[in-house]
């Protein structure tokens, strides 16, 4: 389809801009797992310790961003929050991306029955709209941080899935694959050595910018109430909490929304600068 | 505040052209009505809808008294039979006189248990109704039912009607339906074949708008005239300290409740649910989460009723008298995890709710904080209402799960079918003997003082027992504009007739 | 052409069984009944085991998908069991609302997105280029419900100047009574379509942006750009003439694909802002599992998804002949 084909020259940096924004996107993103990683030790406060007659306090140097609406400290469950997203994120693109890169290789390499099969099967995917599917598989599992990240890797495979396919399909006839076939290599050595590594560029790039896409599904489902429970300091979470109270109370809401939107800026300017750098397609032009 | 509106030219025009605002309200709800059958009416805006389309052989006032609405007279010769008479001349919006064949084939269809009426558990004591003559009608009674009067504001619909009531309602109450725009809105036009003549209200229409927060807004931002219940706590703070609106706070029809599964093996002793039950904070759960909008309760019956007894306790927040219960239960923290623990055995509890009310959520979440402080490792369930509700504790699968009852016009609604032995809504399978035979008491006594009494006894020991542990009685807010079409009476029942210029 | 249209609408013949088997199977998992949601918390188990009868969801699930199948073919998508009409009615009553939002959306998105995408390839690297990029990528960044939950305050409750909720008449109504002389209608249905459209555009609007500017920079690299500027045409001239045309050609593809992200949107929004469409259908009928409505919800979004995508690849084609459809 004409799309698949558009992908490649969906968007590129000017060049002065590319290293900074890389720059950037990875400054931004490896500060929120560094503060994911050491939480434990940043935290400076206990996340289930509720203080009622405290609620809503401002930043103050006891409590470095506030307290919510149950006097907690909003620094530390920010930072344990951290941890949540990420890891679902992490979770929900590894899976997401294994899962379409196979069926990616496999549908382009082989063509024939097997392609229409999978792309079928990915059609079905792609037809259903994702909050409603997400919402579904969530409500089949239950709520738990394996679940909410299964429920992401069904409606997200089916884009490394059509991207690989296509980075197959050219790459099938390219004379290097076409010399290893010649000399008797058998498909999975070919799709393994030859056409695996030079897929992984826009499989990476797509990784990253799915960890900025996993987290605001992960908000949203929790916006909804089909999150992770409490008292797990989602992000997410907050904000709904937040938003209940953002009459008279805005400040929950804007914090949470805000290291919401700033992760997922940092993974995409993550997954921009790493496009320039490693799409093979770009690297030829202007 | 100086607003510059693109509205204010559609306001123009809609009075240059006749379509009068003074006669007009625009009243907020949180649910679309699923039907406008009042037989078949199961959720809040349906309730109120069909009080409007629809009339009662009773009105109950905002104090629960029922008054005559289109019955003008009724006298119980015996305690096991009632004579309604009919006001003389009643018309259905259809034109169609109403009679005491419609009483009847409304009682009737009500009864059968394949026009699956949610209600229909309110009825089953009635043995048969029968329509003496054109006005009179007798209902018989299998036992003696006292709360039955309170229910009997059940909409009268026509017998011989060939249209769906669901969708096209015929009644003979002050409103007729004008326009249902599903999901989005009812709009209702006063009736000219009321008994009482038409409302002062000219036309009504029930937006509906799911979020809370967002119908609150809405009624700031003037799309709305009237908000009530459920309405954030926040909201409802704000609100009532402001003086451009009208507010009513009043006591409300509800209570929001921990159901303790007495089937669990955890919780088959009333001294464990006792213990729990003192872990409840309900002072800063009532101040802090629902910001004194509703108010702490201290047993089953509502303090509105006329069965209350302040001198009722249930367990209250009590930290250390819970460790110690638990610890004469055999409790303690022996591996010194912080957690209780008995023969090698963990103390863990799951707490549930449904996530659609954000205030329970958050209770659960405080209460959660309070029993794990207490070495009690407790756990929350959410889920959405189909799973929680249905899916979950009316299956008995829970341990302790808050949610809430509503309209609760009469004791025996809150008590008979939720805790009587084996009883269709006893979902935490929960039986005494003695609190059978008082709720059975309670709803065939005669006069009042002996019912009272028996609620109060009963209320005591559910109170000790805690198979049910009310957190808190909800309140009822009501905000609408200043200048409203007709005076305004608030109902707790949440219903609009004290709106439109009729008695509430 | 036609061999083609006729080849993607039998693919889409085993789409929609897929689908619809995939939904039944995710509405069996799903715990909660609706006959017991439906009666509400008073009602009995025996009254509950007695209304399941009644709506056959006492039948197994192979006899019950067989039934909706047969149904299908005879083009009844079955009766709501919350709302007593045919779902296809409900729906009927109902996309107007969303399609209308999803245009909207996608026509305000399309604006600024070309504007801003176009401004930002004039000068690359400039200040206003950087900038552009970085209110683009905030734009991609910015949580839906969040958004909107803020828009809803600044301009409905704050300063008072669009209803915070709901929806005024028809917009191709509305339309009509304006071109008869009374522009009310229309004021008023644009004024209730603003902050919805408008929330629900800014992330296609910020990724629609980004394409036009990277696709722009393309071709006023291209030769016969080059020739043109070198003939002297003036620069302005050469990017809305020359450059613009051959620019958005890519862009016809993604604003196609957008139509689908915004319907997918929508349900957040919709919620949010109380709009009568699919989208709060949708939570509606999950909330209550509502298995008829919910099936016939996820086809219709299916249906309109597979059309869109259809017409975007057949337009494409269209515009550019270098692209052939097979």
């Amino acid at each position: 389809m004409a799309d698949t084909q558009l992908r490649a020259r969906r968007f590129r940096l000017p060049k002065r801009l590319r290293n900074a924004a890389l720059l950037i996107g990875a400054a931004i993103s490896s500060t929120i797992i560094l503060l994911a990683i050491f939480a434990p030790f940043l935290a400076t406060h206990d996340l289930a310790a509720m203080d009622m007659v405290n609620r809503f306090s401002g930043p103050s140097f006891e409590h470095l961003l506030g307290t919510d609406n149950f006097g907690r400290d909003i620094w530390s469950r920010l930072i344990y929050g951290a941890r949540i997203s990420l890891t679902i994120a992490i979770i929900a693109v590894t899976c997401s991306a294994i899962i379409g890169t196979i069926v990616g290789l496999v549908s382009g390499y082989f063509g024939g029955w097997i392609d229409l099969l999978l792309m079928r099967l990915t059609d079905i995917f792609l037809g259903f709209p994702p909050l409603l599917l997400v919402l579904a598989v969530v409500a089949v599992l239950g709520p738990g941080l394996f679940n909410v990240a299964a429920s992401l890797v069904v409606v997200s495979w089916t884009e490394y899935a059509r991207v690989v396919r296509s980075t197959t399909l050219s790459l099938r006839e390219q004379n290097y694959v076409q010399a290893a076939r010649a000399l008797g290599a058998s498909p999975w050595r070919i799709l393994l050595r030859e056409i695996l590594p030079n897929s992984l560029g826009p499989i990476t790039v797509l990784a990253s910018l799915g960890l900025g896409t996993a987290i605001v599904w992960e908000s949203a489902l929790s916006f909804l109430g089909f999150g992770l429970p409490p008292p797990a300091p989602t992000w997410g979470w907050s904000l709904s909490y937040g938003t209940r109270f953002i009459r008279d109370e805005p400040w929950l809401s804007v914090v949470s929304g805000a290291a919401i939107m700033i992760t997922v800026l940092g993974f995409n300017l993550l997954g921009d600068g790493l496009r320039d750098v490693l799409d093979p397609r770009h690297k030829t032009r202007g | 505040m100086l607003r510059f509106r693109l509205l204010a030219a559609t306001a123009a025009l809609a009075l240059a052209t006749g379509i009068a605002g003074a006669q007009e309200l625009v009243i907020g709800a949180d649910v679309d009505a699923g039907t406008l059958d009042p037989r078949l009416a199961r959720d809040t805006t349906a309730y109120r809808s069909v009080n409007l389309i629809y009339s009662g052989l009773v009105h109950l006032t905002p104090e629960l008294e029922p008054v005559p609405d289109l019955a003008e007279s009724w006298e119980s010769p015996d305690p096991k039979t009632i004579v309604f008479t009919l006001r003389e001349g009643l018309k259905f919006s259809d034109g169609s006189a109403l009679t005491a064949e419609d009483v009847v084939f409304t009682f009737e269809t009500i009864l059968n248990p394949d026009f699956s009426a949610p209600q229909r558990g309110l009825f089953t004591p009635i043995e048969s109704v029968e329509a003496v003559d054109e006005r009179t009608v007798r209902f018989n009674l299998a036992s003696p039912y006292a709360p039955l009067l309170s229910y009997l504001d059940m909409g009268i619909v026509p017998s011989d009607y060939d249209g769906d009531l669901s969708t096209d309602p015929v009644g003979a109450g002050p409103m007729v339906l004008s326009n249902w725009n599903r999901g989005s809105e009812i709009v209702l036009s006063a009736s000219d074949s009321y008994w009482a003549g038409a409302p002062e209200v000219k036309e009504l229409t029930l937006r509906i708008v799911g979020d809370n927060a967002a119908r609150a807004q809405a009624f700031e931002a003037g799309d709305l005239d009237v908000i009530q219940s459920p309405l954030s706590p926040g909201d409802i703070k704000r609100l009532a300290a402001d003086d451009s609106y009208n507010s009513n706070l009043s006591a409300g029809l509800g209570v929001t409740y921990l159901n303790m599964n007495t089937n669990n093996p955890l919780l088959a002793d009333p001294a464990t649910r006792r213990a729990f039950a003192m872990l409840v904070d309900q002072s800063t759960i009532v101040d802090a989460i629902y910001e004194g909008v509703d108010e702490v309760a201290n047993s089953i019956i509502l303090p509105s009723s006329w069965a209350y007894d302040a001198s009722i306790a249930q367990p209250t927040f009590d930290p250390e008298g819970a460790k110690a219960a638990f610890a004469e239960l055999g409790w303690s923290d022996s591996d010194g995890d912080g957690v209780l623990d008995r023969d090698g055995q963990k103390l863990s509890v799951t707490l549930a709710t449904h996530s659609e009310d954000p205030n329970r959520i958050q209770a659960v979440e405080f209460l959660q904080a309070t029993m794990q402080q207490a070495g009690i490792d407790a756990q929350v369930q959410i889920s959405d209402w189909p799973s929680f509700s249905t899916g979950y504790v009316q299956k008995g699968e829970h341990e302790i799960a808050l949610l809430g009852w509503l309209n609760i016009v009469d004791p025996d609604r809150l008590t008979y079918n939720q805790l009587t032995t084996g009883a269709g809504l006893n979902w935490g399978g929960y039986s005494n003997e003695e609190v059978d035979k008082l709720l059975e008491e309670g709803r065939t006594a005669l006069d009042q003082e002996a019912r009272k009494a028996a609620y109060q006894k009963a209320a005591a020991i559910i109170a000790e027992e805690v198979p049910y542990y009310i957190i808190s009685y909800q309140g009822y807010h009501l905000f609408y504009k200043k200048d409203m079409p007709a005076d305004v009476t608030a109902n707790p029942r949440g219903t609009f007739r004290g709106m439109i210029g009729m008695p509430g | 052409m036609t061999a083609y249209v006729i080849r993607r609408l039998l693919l889409f013949v085993p789409m929609a069984i897929g689908i619809v088997v995939v939904t039944f199977c995710l509405l069996l998992l799903i715990p909660g009944d609706p006959a017991a949601v439906l009666l509400g918390q008073e009602a009995t188990p025996e009254a509950i085991a007695t209304l399941r009868r009644t709506l056959g969801l006492d039948q197994p699930a192979y006899i019950q998908l067989f039934i909706y199948f047969g149904n299908i073919l005879q083009g009844d998508l079955g009766q709501s069991i919350f709302q007593n009409a045919p779902v296809s009615e409900i729906i009927l009553g109902r996309i107007g609302a969303t399609l209308e939002l999803a245009i909207v959306a996608l026509t305000m998105s399309a604006a600024i997105g070309i504007t801003l995408g176009v401004i930002a390839a004039m000068r690359p690297g400039g200040i206003v280029d950087a900038s552009a990029m970085l209110l683009a990528q905030l734009g991609i960044s910015m949580p839906v419900y969040w958004l909107a939950l803020l828009l809803m305050l600044a301009f409905a409750v704050m300063l008072g100047w669009l209803p915070a909720i709901g929806r005024g008449e028809p917009l191709v109504s509305a339309f009509g009574m304006a071109l008869a002389g009374n522009p009310a209608p229309l004021l008023d249905s644009l004024s209730h379509i603003a902050l919805p459209a408008a929330s629900l555009a800014v992330n296609s609007a910020a990724i629609i942006s980004r394409l036009v500017r990277a696709s722009m920079l393309e071709v006023l690299n291209e030769d016969f750009v080059r020739t043109a500027r070198a003939k002297g045409v003036r620069r302005r001239q050469v990017i809305w003439n020359h450059a613009l045309r051959n620019a958005l050609l890519p862009v016809i593809s993604v604003i196609g694909l957008r139509f689908g992200a915004l319907l997918g949107g929508a349900i957040l929004t919709e919620t949010i802002f109380a709009w009568p469409g699919l989208g709060q259908l949708t939570i509606a009928a999950i909330s209550q599992r509502d298995l008829p409505l919910i099936q016939g919800i996820v086809l219709t979004f299916a249906m309109i998804f597979a059309t869109v995508t259809l017409i975007v690849d057949l337009l494409y084609a269209v515009v550019d002949p270098r692209i052939r459809l097979k």
